[in-house]
């Protein structure tokens, strides 16, 4: 990605390319992402003994959900959640949460692969809720993905990604680390605050085409330069007086001090 | 002090330059000029082979500071310092130079007998080809009518989407919303409006839930709003769903979808105007009118 | 007809230069202007060099601007996208984000000239404020230049109005959110306001013109202007001579430092360089507005945070933290925004155009002024304007209340109210603390037995009205 930008980079002084890599390279890499197992009766078993343990506090022990004394919701039924919630929350390290308070965020995974696939596989047995979508990201069509993006994504991520806040101490992540798939499951669920976007207002060659401008944005074409996260016009103001006019107020302080022999003039 | 003063201010002082400070302020100089002359060479290689911007901002950096600090280091070394001294003298003109001038402007004055009159009339003069000059500005718009308060939304006009595709009802799902605009008017830039399809509510189970309950037709369910901020018209595309709020990305307000769009927080004062819809009967979304308010930000005869 | 004597003694120079300064001065005369110009006294306290700054930074302007028009089209007509950036091929744009794209990958050196014109402009506005504060808190503002001060806000205002015309020209998604704010500030003006957004736009918005328009105001009327009441600025402080600072030989009635030639001019034009550099070097290595990835505007979509430049933060800030306040009567109202957006304006160019006579009013000191006041020496000005200062900081920085939410986690709502309140509290504080600060070292210098300048020197000559009983000299 980045040599294609250089048209010349036999041209590089070493030291600069360097510096540039770092700074286009940065945040780059794109985690792999493992495929989800696929359903079977010894997978759904395995997964309802990891759910009896880390999940049915909140979820009910056949995952219809808990209510806490007091009639407040401890934890959702996830009977509708489908494959495709319990997919996305798990590779997201948004589940599970320490107490039901708690805002879910992006975390590691707290399960291993093989653990997700099960669990995948069981709460996907609970009902009818979406399955894991298939998405496919390199076919996706890029320009496509940019318009549907700005469409119906920016608004909360943001045109670049970076995520955005939203009222009351929500906040849409950066989608910097979100997999093809993972924003496929996002889609169809509507995890967290976000809305639901099914097939028939997307159809799946539509996500492929989000998806693939999701990563495209993880590394956008940086051409101008250091990012600046991305963030618009706030981190461009604070730049140019911290560092522009900084820099500009001691070089007019260097070049117009009193010179050493005005000064000694003055004082004698 | 004067005779000092008389002194400097001729000559103003050269700074006794060693000669090993003379040859330091030189290489100085040197080294920077000579690296403003390598940015300029970088640079005419860089645009010969295609450009890069970092390496084209980088050498044009080195040309131009290169320069720069060459010239200041050869002034700082070199140059006379001062102190210079120089009189201030008043500003003020002289009582003869104001009498003279007076006299030279208001010359011939005397031969006018009616001077009051003309000086009204060229005033009036002016003020009329002033305001004559206004009418041509009159084209630059046309008159503010009733576009300001209308959308291309009529009873029976379809919603489509961005592709100017009619939109089913089914389409919008629990939770989710779409944006859409009246039939073969997807450009018209008063008319966005958000289709949104609330759920039972999942933080709270509550008034919000008992509320959405009530709306069990298809079509009750789907609630149809501008998507216009009544504060300054951003688009408001920020849709919470558990929470049922919309969000204005520009300047924060909020708005409760349930309670009929109303603002809850933010500087915006007015509810989102709804637009009344029906499902007809091949499933396709359908105005019955245009919206119940103007749509977009307030203005003097808004209610009018 | 008889030849014309030759004056001049015969034998050529064999400088080049004075050869051809000689053919100048046989021409024009100027020798003697000439002298007097290269002799002009430049004060040689750095402070002075800040307007320098936002003077260089405009030639930085004004240079790349006309390598930007060479290349950029303001036309709205649609068009597809064919060019080299690969995630919106094939999408509609207008001709201007077109252009705007082309610019930015096809044309050579063309991002970078972007890149620097936006850099140049950001510094233009922000050494433009640093000079109005120096200004302002050293009292340079005084008869006999007041006119000057009111020549240089009004560079401030079409500095700020010229930049939000070259944000608005591009026609991407952030610009077009601005413009449609701009519209709705315009509409929100009693009375007038839809005429007045009609006449703008060219109609309801989008409008089918505001483009070329704009294009037409950033690139002719408004930099005209500017040169215009630039060489106004320029020429007054010629002949009002500088100020300085009181001390050693500065007095009233004289201008000490260096002269422009040779030295002051080579440091002035290594300056000049130097802030180029300075952009250069920014406008390679850091990118700003990537345009081509905010995508085409689109009037029924917005990206999360979407801000203005900063200067023009204040504005948008205050649209933020104003309440939702209207008036309505009889069918008829003042929208919420006028108050934060056209009032707030209104109010504060005022206030700054009237400024010097407001405090000679207060004060009672019309006295001609050369020798510039230490800031705590007017400890009443210095916290006036601190509290000023404060406020604008904070109407800025509430400009960001979404980022700072999303940057460290906060609640948006907070964040909000945390500004409203600061809005109110800050300025009285900052003021405060600035006045103690004043009159403290004031104090510290008259304990230690230091020789304080004197604040107000004895007036020059003042013809026009004696005042009989000037109040008592400052209130503070």
């Amino acid at each position: 990605m980045t040599l294609r930008r250089l048209r010349h980079p036999a041209l590089l002084v070493p030291v600069l390319a360097a510096a540039l890599f770092l700074v286009l390279g940065a945040g780059s890499a794109a985690q792999e992402e493992d495929p989800p197992g696929r359903p079977g009766g010894d997978l759904v078993a395995q997964g309802r003994e990891l759910f009896v343990v880390g999940c049915s506090s909140c979820h009910g022990l056949d995952g219809e959900g808990v209510r806490a004394p007091d009639g407040a919701d401890r934890g959702p039924s996830l009977e509708d959640s489908g494959e495709a919630a319990a997919y996305y929350y798990l590779t997201t390290g948004r589940m599970p949460l320490a107490s039901s308070e708690e805002i879910p965020q992006r975390k590691e995974p707290a399960y291993e692969p093989h653990e997700i696939a099960a669990l995948v596989a069981y709460v996907g047995t609970l009902g009818d809720g979406p399955d894991v979508p298939d998405v496919d990201a390199a076919t996706g069509d890029l320009s496509l993905g940019g318009e549907l993006f700005r469409d119906n994504c920016q608004a909360c991520h943001s045109a670049t990604g970076a995520g955005g806040a939203l009222s009351y101490g929500r906040a849409a992540p950066s989608l910097g680390q979100a997999t093809p798939t993972q924003v496929g499951a996002a889609m169809r669920i509507g995890p967290g605050q976000m809305p639901v976007f099914g097939r028939d207002a997307l159809d799946d060659a539509e996500v492929d085409a989000i998806a693939r401008y999701v990563r495209y944005l993880e590394d956008p074409d940086d051409r101008g330069g250091i990012a600046l996260g991305r963030l618009g016009p706030i981190p461009e103001g604070f730049l140019v007086w911290v560092l522009g006019m900084g820099l500009l107020l001691l070089v007019s302080y260097v070049i117009g001090k009193r010179s050493y022999h005005r000064r000694k003039a003055e004082a004698g | 002090m004067t005779t000092t003063e008389g002194r400097r201010d001729e000559a103003g002082d050269a700074p006794e330059v060693r000669p090993e400070q003379a040859r330091q302020g030189e290489r100085l100089t040197a080294v920077a000029f000579a690296v403003s002359i390598l940015g300029a060479v970088g640079l005419a290689v860089v645009f010969s082979t295609g450009g890069q911007p970092q390496l084209e901002g980088i050498l044009l950096a080195l040309a131009l500071g290169g320069l720069g600090v060459g010239l200041v280091v050869w002034a700082r070394y070199f140059m006379p310092h001062g102190p210079a001294i120089e009189e201030r003298k008043p500003l003020e003109s002289s009582e003869e130079d104001i009498a003279a001038f007076t006299t030279q402007f208001e010359q011939g004055e005397h031969v006018l007998a009616r001077r009051g009159l003309l000086v009204k009339m060229a005033g009036a003069a002016v003020a009329a080809l002033a305001a004559a000059l206004v009418f041509p500005i009159r084209s630059l718009g046309p008159r503010p009518g009733r576009g300001f308060k209308g959308t291309p939304f009529r009873a029976g006009v379809r919603l489509v989407d961005e592709a100017n595709r009619p939109i089913r009802a089914d389409e919008v799902a629990v939770d989710g919303l779409l944006t859409a605009f009246p039939e073969d008017h997807t450009d018209a830039a008063d008319a966005p409006t958000l289709l949104i399809r609330p759920g039972r509510s999942r933080s709270d189970d509550g008034a919000a839930g008992a509320e959405t309950s009530d709306r069990t037709s298809e079509a009750a369910e789907l609630l149809a709003y501008s998507k216009l901020c009544t504060h300054l018209g951003c688009p408001v595309g920020l849709y919470q769903a558990p929470e049922h709020l919309l969000l204005c990305p520009c300047h924060q307000s909020t708005f409760d979808v349930l309670d009929d769009a109303r603002p809850v927080f933010g500087p915006a004062t007015r509810a989102l105007p709804s637009l009344p819809i029906r499902i007809d009967d091949e499933g396709f979304v359908v105005a019955t009118g245009d919206f119940e308010a103007p749509t977009g930000p307030g203005f003097w005869d808004r209610g009018r | 007809m008889a030849p014309l004597r030759r004056r001049r003694h015969s034998k050529p120079d064999r400088l080049v230069t004075r050869r051809t300064a000689r053919w100048l001065d046989s021409r024009l005369g100027a020798a003697k202007f000439a002298r007097s110009a290269l002799g002009k006294v430049f004060p040689d306290h750095w402070s002075f060099l800040i307007g320098e700054l936002a003077l260089y930074s405009f030639v930085v302007l004004l240079a790349t601007g006309v390598y930007l028009t060479f290349f950029f089209s303001p036309s709205q007509e649609e068009v597809i996208y064919t060019g080299s950036y690969e995630p919106l091929q094939g999408v509609e744009m207008t001709e201007a984000y077109r252009s705007a794209l082309d610019l930015s990958f096809d044309v050579r050196a063309g991002l970078v000239m972007r890149q620097i014109h936006h850099w140049a402009a950001l510094l233009f506005l922000a050494a433009i404020v640093v000079h109005l504060m120096r200004v302002f808190f050293t009292g340079a503002f005084r008869r006999p230049r007041e006119l000057n001060w009111m020549i240089g806000v009004t560079l401030l205002i079409l500095g700020i109005f010229n930049g939000f015309a070259g944000y608005s020209l591009l026609d991407d998604q952030l610009s077009g959110t601005g413009l449609r704010i701009a519209y709705s500030i315009a509409l929100s003006i009693p009375v007038a306001g839809t005429w007045v957004a009609s006449l703008l736009f060219g109609g309801e918005f989008p409008g089918p013109d505001i483009i070329s328009r704009l294009y037409v105001i950033h690139i002719l009327l408004a930099p005209a202007a500017i040169i215009a009441l630039l060489g106004a600025h320029l020429g007054l402080v010629v002949r009002q001579k500088h100020t300085q600072f009181g001390g050693g030989e500065r007095r009233e009635d004289n201008v000490v430092g260096e002269r422009v030639w040779p030295s002051f001019a080579f440091k002035s034009i290594g300056l000049m360089l130097i802030t180029a550099a300075v952009l250069s070097a920014m406008g390679g290595l850091a990118q700003i507005n990537p345009v081509w990835l905010y995508g085409p505007f689109d009037p029924a979509e917005v990206s999360a945070a979407s801000q203005p430049d900063w200067y023009m933060g204040w504005l948008d800030g205050a649209l933020r933290v104003w309440p939702a306040w209207e008036i309505r009567a009889f069918g008829f109202e003042v929208p919420a925004p006028f108050f934060p957006a056209v009032l707030l304006a209104g109010l504060t160019f005022a206030a700054l155009f009237a400024w010097p006579f407001l405090e000679a009013r207060r004060t009672g000191d019309r006295a001609e002024h050369h020798l510039l006041d230490r800031p705590r020496d007017r400890p009443v000005r210095t916290a006036l304007g601190v509290a000023t200062l404060a406020f604008y900081t904070v109407l800025t920085l509430s400009a960001s209340t979404d980022v700072t939410a999303t940057t460290f986690g906060l609640s948006v709502n907070a964040v909000l109210w945390a500004f409203r309140i600061l809005c109110l509290v800050a300025p009285p504080v900052a003021g405060w603390i600035a006045y103690r600060l004043c009159r403290d070292l004031v104090d510290r210098e008259v304990a230690r037995g230091e020789t304080v300048p004197k604040p107000v020197p004895p007036p020059r000559r003042t013809r026009d009205r004696p005042r009989p009983d000037p109040r008592p000299t400052p209130a503070d």
